[in-house]
C-alpha cells in the first residue's frame, strides 16, 4: 500500500511557461508532427502537460487520484500505455466525443487538435519519457515581481509630500489638522494602547509650546507602555502563545520570557535588524555577557512556540509538519512570502519552488526545535541559569545528598551493630531497629523529601540550538514518503542576488539565513515591516496585505512612499522609534478621521475607501486595548509589568480529556500579559478579534457581532468596571462634577449640556432594581453604576477619531 | 450619505463591514441568495438542495464500526487468529490478533440493513440511515482526527465545516447564532473545532455549555445579566443609542459604528430568545419519552437532541451535539462491551427520538443528521479486549434530506481494518455534505494570506452514490 521512496532517481525538472509554448507555436502553422518524425517530449509533449494537465494533476494532490507530471504516476493508472493510443485513457479524456465538450481539461479550454495530434503520436511511438523527468506549473510571477525589486528612492521626499502627490492627481486635499483632545487621544492610545489622563489631556490642549506635539509624542515614546502595546503587535506576527493549541494543549511554561524580551526589545529601540537576527540565531550570536547570552537565548523562542501535532503518531511527518510552520512564519513574518505554499509543488504564484522551500527546510532541520518526539513530543528547552543560580542549586544539590549520606550511615552504623549483637537480620532489618532509632530515620527520611522538593529548578527558555547538520531531499507532493533529490541549504534563487554568506557545512545556517534576510540589499525586511508599522499607525498598510508581498498580495498604492520609508528605516539604524516619529508628525497622520465639512464630502465621493488617505481612519481599538482602557478608566489597572500569569507548570494539560478548563484569568495587569491560551483564548480576546495565535497575523480584522455586545452588557469584566468608575468618581461633591469626572475620564473632554441632560433624566428614571436579581456588593449608586457602563460600552469610548 | 453604496460591495466586504450578528444582517441573506462569491461576477456556488440545515451527531473517542454499524462475518469466525495483511505503517498503539464482535448483529427495517444489538432502537430506523462504511482519514491520535473532521486540516487552523456552510449559506433566523454547538469537547482542538479561523467572525460556531458539565446547566456565555433586570438594560441601551447616535455624527464615514449600535439591540433580544428556546417546559410528556429524558442514563444526551431539533426548528443552519464525557468518550483501548454499551445506552434512543421527532414533524425532509466519530476502531484487539484507534477505515452515518435511507454504502476489508471499496476520504465526505447542502466545495472559497481557501483543500469528491 506505500508508495515507494524514490530515492537516487536523477530528478531533472522543466519549467513550462507561456513564453516557451509560444515560442513553439510557429511549429503548429503546417504540422508539428510529420508522420515518421519521432516526437520530442521535452519540446512538444511536456508542454502540453504542463499548461492543460498539471495545474490540478500534481503529486499529492488527489485532484482525481492522479497526477500527469511523472511517467509512473501515468502509467500506473494505464492512462497511458506505451505503442497503443486507443487503450490509452489519457487520450479518451481529452477527446471530444460527438461534438460534446472532452471530459477534460474542466473549465479550461480543450487541447487542439494538433495538441491532440501530438500526444497520440508520442503514444504510438512508445510514450519516451525521459527518467526522472518531471512536468512542472511555472509560478504566475517570476524575478520581476515588484516586491523583489531594489528600493526605489526619491531624494528628498517625505510622507506628506508622497500622499499629497497621489490626492492632487485625484484633485482631492488632506483634510484640517485635527483638534489637540482628538490627537492626544489617537497618539496616546497609538502608542500606548492606553487612554490618556484627564490631566494630561489638558495639559496638551494647554501647552502653549509650538513642539507640544512632538513632546507629546517623545513623552509617550519614552513610557515602557510603549513596549507593551508595540511589543504585542510584533507578537500578533510571531503567532505568540502560552500553550501549543492543535491536539494537544500543553502550557508553553517558559514562553513568558519571549514575551518579556520582545517587549524589552520594543522600550530599548533595538535596532530591528539586530532583534530578527536574534531570534532567528540567537543562539549562535556572539555574547559580551550571561545576561546578554541569555537574551539571545530567549530570543530563538520565536521559532519554537508555534502549534504542534504533539501527539502525532508519524514522526517523520511530525519533524516536517513543525519544520514547515516555521517556515512558514518566518517567511510570512519577516519577508511577506508564504514560503509555505512551495512544500507540495512549486509555488504557484510566487517564484519559489520547491528546491527553495527544501533548501530552506535543511537550514531549520539542521536545527534542534525538539527535545524529543515521542508522543507527546517535547519541545527544547536552553537553560538560562545565573552562575548565582547554579550555585544556589548546587549548594542545595550537596546538602541533599549529605543528608542522605547520614541517612545511609546511620542505617549502615545501625545493621552492623545488630550483627555485631548477634541479632539473625530479616529481609528488612529496618524493623528490628529500636523504636527511637526508627524515628529518627523516618523523621530524617521526611526532612530529606522536604529538601529534595525544594532544589530549586533552574530556568529555561523555549528556543532552539543547533542540530545535526543534514541536507533535505525534495519531498514530491509534500510527501516524505516520496523523496527525490537532495538539495544543500539555502536561500531561496530568486533571492540569491542579495549577499549573503555560504552556509558552512558545520552549521545550519540560520545565521547566515538571518543575515541575508537583515542585508540593506534585501527588498523585502525592510518594506514589510515598515509597512507593518504604517498599518498599526493608520489601520491599513500601504501594501494592504501585511504578511503577503506575493503576486496574490495587494500591490502598493504608494509605491515611492513604501521604498522611501524602507530606505528611511534602513539608513535610521533599523529603528522603530524613528519610524513612529516620522509617521506620528506627519500631516497624513495628524489630519481629521472627516466630519460633514465640504472636503470631507469631496474625498467621500471620490475615494471612500480612503485609499489615499484624504483622512485618517477611525478605528476600534483592539481587544487589549479594550480591557486595559477599561480597567484603567475604573481606577484598576495594575501597571505591574512583565512575568508569567499560567499558573500550571510548565508542559501541563490546559485541557486534557476531561475538557475541565484550567484556564484562569483574573490578573488585573495589562493585557500583554494574559496567558495566550491556544483553542481557548480569553473571552474579552476572542470576541474583539485577537489574533489567531496559531498563524502569522500583521493584519487583524475588525469584525462587530452581537456577541461583542452582550459582552459590554453582561460580563464581569464591564460590570465590575462600571461599578469602579461609578465609585470613583463618587468622590466629586455633586452630580454634575460626577458626570463631568467620568466623560473626561473615558472620553478626555466634558459632556454637553446636551449630554448632561440625557444622562440627568436617565438617573431620574432608571427603575428600580428586581429585587430577585442577584447583587453584588454595592457601594455606589445603582443608577450611576448603569450610567458608567454605558459610557464604558459607547462607541466614543471603544473608536479613536 | 451612503458612500458604500456607490461602490459594488463584495461578500467579503459587507461581511466585514456591515454584518452585524451571526451572518444575520439582511444583506448577508441577500448575498447568500446571490450566490456564496467574494466577487459577484463570479460564478454561483449554490445550486438547489433539499438540506437546509446539518444536525452533527458526534460520538468523540472513536465508536467502533465492527460492532455498531459494519458487520464482518469473516472477523466473527477468524477470531483470534493472525490479521492476514499488513497493519499500517503508522498505527497509534501496539496490536494483537483479530478480536470478534461480542455483539449479534440482525437485519433491520425493510432494507435489512445489518445493526447491531448496541443499537436496538436506531436499527428499527433503518430504513432512513445512509450508513458510510468506507471513511478513511489520515490521523490516528484524537486531537488530530478531530481536527481533520472537523475543519478537514490536521495540521494549519482552518476554519470548522460549520463555519464554512454558514458563511456559504448564511443563516434563516437573524435572531440566533447560524451554528450552535451543543455541549462541546474543550480538548483535542477544542474551540477549532468550531472556530471560523481566518472566515468571517460571525461564521464562528456558538458554544451551548460544555462536555464535562450536564446538559441541564448548559449556557450560552454572558447571555445572562448578573445585576440588571431586563428594564434596566432597556433603559441602558436607549441611553447608549443616543449617546452612540451623537458621536456617529462626529465620524460618519465609519460605518461599523452604525453595525455597533444595531448590535445592541440584536444581544438585547437574544438575552430572552435562548433561553425561551432551552426551556423544556411546553415539551409534552410523550416528546420527553421520545427522546429518552425520563431516563437518568439517556436524559442528559436526549437533553441535547431535543435542543437540536428546536434550534434546527428556529432555522439554525449547522447544530452539533457531542457526546462525550470527562473521558474521552468512546475510546475503548479496553474493556470494550463495557464501554461500548454503556456509550450506547445513553445515546440509542435520544438519537432514535430525534430522527423520529424530525420525520414526524416534517424536518427530516430538509434537514440532514450526521452521525459519527473522530475515527473507527480496529478489528485487531488491543490488550485483551479492547480496539485501538483506526483511521484507515470506518463508519459514519447520514439520514435525512438529499440522502438515500436504507443503504449501505462502501465497504471495508473482510474484518474492517480499511476502507477499500467506494472509498470516501474525510475530504469526500466534507464535499458530499457541502452539495447535500447545495454548495460546490471547490467554489465555496475564501482568500486569505494571498490564497483560495476551501474546506477541501485541493481535493475531495462528491460521492453520487448516496445522493437520493
Amino acid at each position: 500500500m506505500e508508495l515507494s521512496p524514490r530515492r537516487g532517481i536523477s530528478w531533472r525538472l522543466i519549467w513550462l511557461s507561456g513564453v516557451m509554448i509560444a515560442a513553439l507555436a510557429p511549429l503548429s502553422g503546417t504540422s508539428r508532427v510529420a508522420a515518421a518524425e519521432k516526437v520530442d517530449f521535452q519540446s512538444q509533449v511536456a508542454p502540453i502537460l504542463a499548461q492543460h494537465c498539471v495545474g490540478c494533476h500534481y503529486p499529492g494532490h488527489s485532484e482525481g487520484d492522479i497526477s500527469l507530471a511523472t511517467f509512473a504516476d501515468l502509467s500506473a493508472n494505464e492512462y497511458v500505455i506505451p505503442g497503443d493510443p486507443d487503450g490509452s485513457y489519457l487520450l479518451e479524456l481529452v477527446t471530444s466525443v460527438d461534438g460534446k465538450p472532452p471530459a477534460m481539461p474542466q473549465e479550461k479550454p480543450p487541447l487542439s487538435a494538433d495538441d491532440l495530434a501530438v500526444l497520440r503520436q508520442w503514444i504510438a511511438q512508445g510514450a519516451d519519457w525521459p527518467e526522472g523527468l518531471v512536468v512542472r506549473e511555472k509560478s504566475k510571477a517570476d524575478a520581476s515581481l515588484w516586491s523583489l525589486q531594489p528600493l526605489q528612492v526619491t531624494e528628498g521626499g517625505s510622507i506628506d509630500h508622497f500622499i499629497e502627490q497621489k490626492l492632487t492627481e485625484h484633485h482631492l486635499a488632506p483634510n484640517e489638522e485635527a483638534d489637540r483632545r482628538t490627537l492626544i487621544r489617537r497618539a496616546t492610545f497609538d502608542l500606548l494602547g492606553l487612554p490618556p489622563t484627564p490631566e494630561e489631556v489638558e495639559a496638551f490642549v494647554k501647552d502653549a509650546d509650538p513642539q507640544a506635539y512632538e513632546k507629546l509624542i517623545e513623552r509617550l515614546l519614552a513610557s515602557p507602555h510603549y513596549g507593551e502595546r508595540w511589543g504585542r503587535h510584533w507578537l500578533d506576527v510571531v503567532r505568540y502563545a502560552d500553550s501549543n493549541g492543535l491536539d494537544e494543549n500543553i502550557a508553553h511554561g517558559n514562553a513568558w520570557r519571549y514575551r518579556d524580551y520582545v517587549i524589552a526589545a520594543f522600550n530599548g529601540d533595538k535596532p530591528f535588524d539586530q532583534f530578527l537576527v536574534e531570534q532567528l540565531a540567537g543562539d549562535l550570536l556572539p555574547a559580551e555577557d550571561e545576561p546578554q547570552r541569555h537574551e539571545q537565548l530567549i530570543a530563538t523562542g520565536m521559532l519554537t512556540m508555534g502549534p504542534k501535532v504533539l501527539a502525532e503518531a508519524d514522526k517523520d511527518k511530525l519533524q516536517m509538519d513543525i519544520i514547515d510552520e516555521q517556515i512558514d512564519t518566518v517567511g510570512k513574518a519577516a519577508l511577506g512570502l508564504t514560503l509555505g505554499c512551495a512544500r507540495c509543488h512549486d509555488h504557484k504564484f510566487d517564484p519559489i519552488t520547491t528546491d527553495d522551500y527544501y533548501a530552506l527546510a535543511g537550514i531549520f532541520k539542521s536545527t534542534r526545535t525538539m527535545e524529543s518526539l515521542t508522543t507527546i513530543a517535547k519541545w527544547n528547552e536552553n537553560e538560562i541559569a545565573t552562575a548565582e543560580q547554579v550555585a544556589a542549586r548546587d549548594a542545595h544539590l550537596a546538602t541533599v545528598a549529605a543528608k542522605k549520606q547520614e541517612i545511609d550511615d546511620q542505617v549502615a552504623t545501625e545493621t552492623a551493630r545488630l550483627k555485631e549483637a548477634g541479632t539473625e537480620l530479616t529481609d528488612k532489618p529496618e524493623t528490628q531497629f529500636s523504636p527511637e532509632v526508627q524515628a529518627a530515620l523516618k523523621s530524617a527520611r521526611e526532612e530529606l523529601a522536604t529538601l529534595e522538593k525544594a532544589t530549586p529548578e533552574l530556568p529555561t527558555a523555549m528556543g532552539v540550538i543547533e542540530g545535526e547538520m543534514t541536507n533535505v531531499q525534495v519531498h514530491i507532493g509534500g510527501s516524505h514518503l516520496s523523496l527525490a533529490d537532495e538539495v544543500g541549504r539555502g536561500v531561496p534563487e530568486v533571492l540569491r542576488q542579495v549577499s549573503h554568506e555560504a552556509i558552512p557545512s558545520d552549521q545550519s545556517g540560520r545565521l547566515e539565513m538571518a543575515r541575508w534576510m537583515t542585508s540593506p540589499e534585501h527588498p523585502l525586511t525592510a518594506r514589510v515591516m515598515v509597512n507593518r508599522i504604517w498599518r498599526w499607525h493608520f489601520g491599513r498598510g500601504l501594501v494592504a496585505t501585511t504578511d503577503n508581498f506575493g503576486i496574490l498580495g495587494e500591490a502598493p498604492t504608494h509605491p515611492q512612499l513604501l521604498d522611501w520609508l524602507a530606505a528611511q528605516f534602513i539608513a535610521e539604524g533599523w529603528s522603530v522609534k524613528q519610524m513612529h516619529r516620522l509617521m506620528m508628525t506627519s500631516h497624513t497622520y495628524r489630519q481629521a478621521s472627516g466630519d460633514t465639512a465640504e472636503e470631507s464630502l469631496a474625498g467621500s465621493e471620490r475615494d471612500p475607501d480612503n485609499q489615499l488617505w484624504w483622512r485618517q481612519n477611525v478605528k476600534r481599538l483592539e481587544a487589549e486595548a479594550i480591557r486595559d482602557a477599561v480597567l484603567s478608566v475604573s481606577g484598576r489597572l495594575d501597571k505591574t509589568m512583565g512575568g508569567s500569569h499560567l499558573h500550571v507548570a510548565n508542559r501541563a494539560f490546559l485541557f486534557n480529556h476531561t475538557s475541565k478548563d484550567d484556564t484562569s484569568y483574573t490578573s488585573r495587569q495589562r493585557s500583554v500579559y494574559l496567558p495566550v491560551i491556544r483553542n481557548h483564548l480569553f473571552d474579552g480576546f476572542a470576541l474583539f478579534d485577537y489574533a489567531d495565535a496559531s498563524t502569522p497575523n500583521g493584519n487583524r480584522p475588525t469584525s462587530t457581532v452581537a456577541t461583542q455586545a452582550l459582552y459590554a452588557l453582561n460580563s464581569d469584566l464591564f460590570l465590575e468596571a462600571a461599578e469602579h468608575l461609578a465609585i470613583r468618581i463618587s468622590q466629586e461633591a455633586d452630580t454634575e462634577a460626577r458626570l463631568r469626572l467620568a466623560c473626561h475620564l473615558a472620553w478626555g473632554r466634558a459632556p454637553s449640556d446636551e449630554e448632561q441632560k440625557l444622562f440627568t433624566q436617565f438617573l431620574e428614571n432608571f427603575p428600580q432594581e428586581d429585587s430577585s436579581v442577584e447583587k453584588i456588593e454595592q457601594q455606589a449608586e445603582p443608577a450611576l453604576v448603569a450610567l458608567c457602563q454605558m459610557i464604558l460600552a459607547s462607541n466614543e469610548f471603544i473608536y479613536v477619531r | 450619505m451612503q458612500p458604500l453604496m456607490n461602490q459594488p460591495i463584495t461578500r467579503r466586504q459587507a461581511l466585514r463591514q456591515t454584518a452585524v450578528g451571526f451572518g444575520g444582517l439582511a444583506l448577508m441573506d441577500l448575498l447568500a441568495r446571490v450566490g456564496a462569491s467574494d466577487d459577484a461576477t463570479q460564478p454561483l456556488a449554490v445550486h438547489p438542495a433539499k438540506a437546509k440545515r446539518v444536525i452533527f451527531l458526534f460520538m468523540k473517542g472513536g465508536p467502533s464500526h465492527m460492532d455498531t454499524f459494519d458487520y464482518k462475518p469473516q472477523l466473527q469466525k477468524d477470531d483470534g487468529k493472525e490479521l492476514p495483511f499488513d497493519k499500517p505503517r503508522v498505527t497509534f498503539a501496539a496490536t494483537g490478533k483479530l478480536l470478534k464482535s461480542p455483539w449479534k448483529f440482525t437485519p433491520q427495517g425493510e432494507c435489512g440493513l445489518p445493526v447491531s444489538e448496541l443499537f436496538p432502537h436506531v436499527g428499527k430506523l433503518a430504513d432512513e440511515l445512509c450508513v458510510l462504511n468506507s471513511l478513511h482519514g489520515t490521523n490516528s491520535a484524537h486531537g488530530g482526527a478531530l481536527l481533520k473532521l472537523h475543519t478537514g486540516s490536521d495540521n494549519f487552523v482552518r476554519p470548522s465545516m460549520g463555519s464554512w456552510v454558514l458563511y456559504g449559506l448564511g443563516t434563516e433566523n437573524q435572531n440566533l447564532p447560524g451554528f450552535i454547538t451543543i455541549c462541546p469537547t474543550l480538548a483535542h482542538g477544542g474551540v477549532k473545532n468550531w472556530g471560523s479561523s481566518f472566515l468571517p467572525a460571525q461564521c464562528q460556531g456558538v458554544p451551548l455549555g460544555v462536555a464535562s458539565r450536564p446538559s441541564a446547566d448548559a449556557e450560552v456565555k454572558y447571555v445572562r445579566n448578573s445585576r440588571w433586570s431586563t428594564e434596566a438594560q432597556r433603559a441602558q441601551i436607549d441611553l447608549l443609542n443616543q449617546l452612540n447616535q451623537r458621536h456617529q455624527q462626529q465620524a460618519p464615514f465609519e460605518s461599523s459604528l452604525e453595525a455597533r449600535i444595531q448590535s445592541f439591540e440584536l444581544a438585547f433580544g437574544m438575552q430572552t430568545r435562548i433561553p425561551d428556546i432551552q426551556d423544556l417546559s411546553q415539551e409534552t410528556a410523550e416528546t420527553l419519552s421520545l427522546y429518552g429524558l425520563d431516563d437518568p442514563i439517556t436524559e442528559d444526551f436526549g437533553r441535547q437532541c431535543l435542543l437540536a431539533r428546536k434550534f434546527a426548528e428556529q432555522g439554525v443552519r449547522f447544530i452539533q451535539v457531542t457526546h462525550s464525557d470527562t473521558k474521552v468518550q468512546w475510546d475503548q483501548h479496553s474493556d470494550l462491551k463495557a464501554g461500548h454499551e454503556k456509550n450506547a445506552k445513553e445515546v440509542d434512543r435520544p438519537i432514535a427520538g430525534l430522527l423520529t421527532d424530525l420525520k414526524r414533524r416534517g424536518l427530516l425532509e430538509d434537514t440532514l443528521v450526521l452521525w459519527g466519530g473522530e475515527f473507527g476502531r480496529t478489528p485487531v484487539a488491543q490488550g485483551t479486549n479492547g480496539r485501538d484507534h483506526n483511521p484507515e477505515g470506518f463508519t459514519m452515518w447520514m439520514a435525512g434530506a438529499g440522502v438515500k435511507g436504507g443503504l449501505r454504502y462502501g465497504a471495508t476489508d473482510e474484518y474492517g481494518y480499511y476502507a477499500v471499496e467506494n472509498k470516501m476520504h474525510i475530504h469526500d465526505l466534507h464535499a458530499t455534505l457541502l452539495h447535500l447542502m447545495g454548495l460546490n466545495h471547490e467554489r465555496l472559497t475564501y482568500r486569505y494570506s494571498g490564497r483560495d481557501f476551501r474546506l477541501t483543500d485541493v481535493a475531495g469528491k462528491v460521492h453520487q452514490g448516496i445522493l437520493a
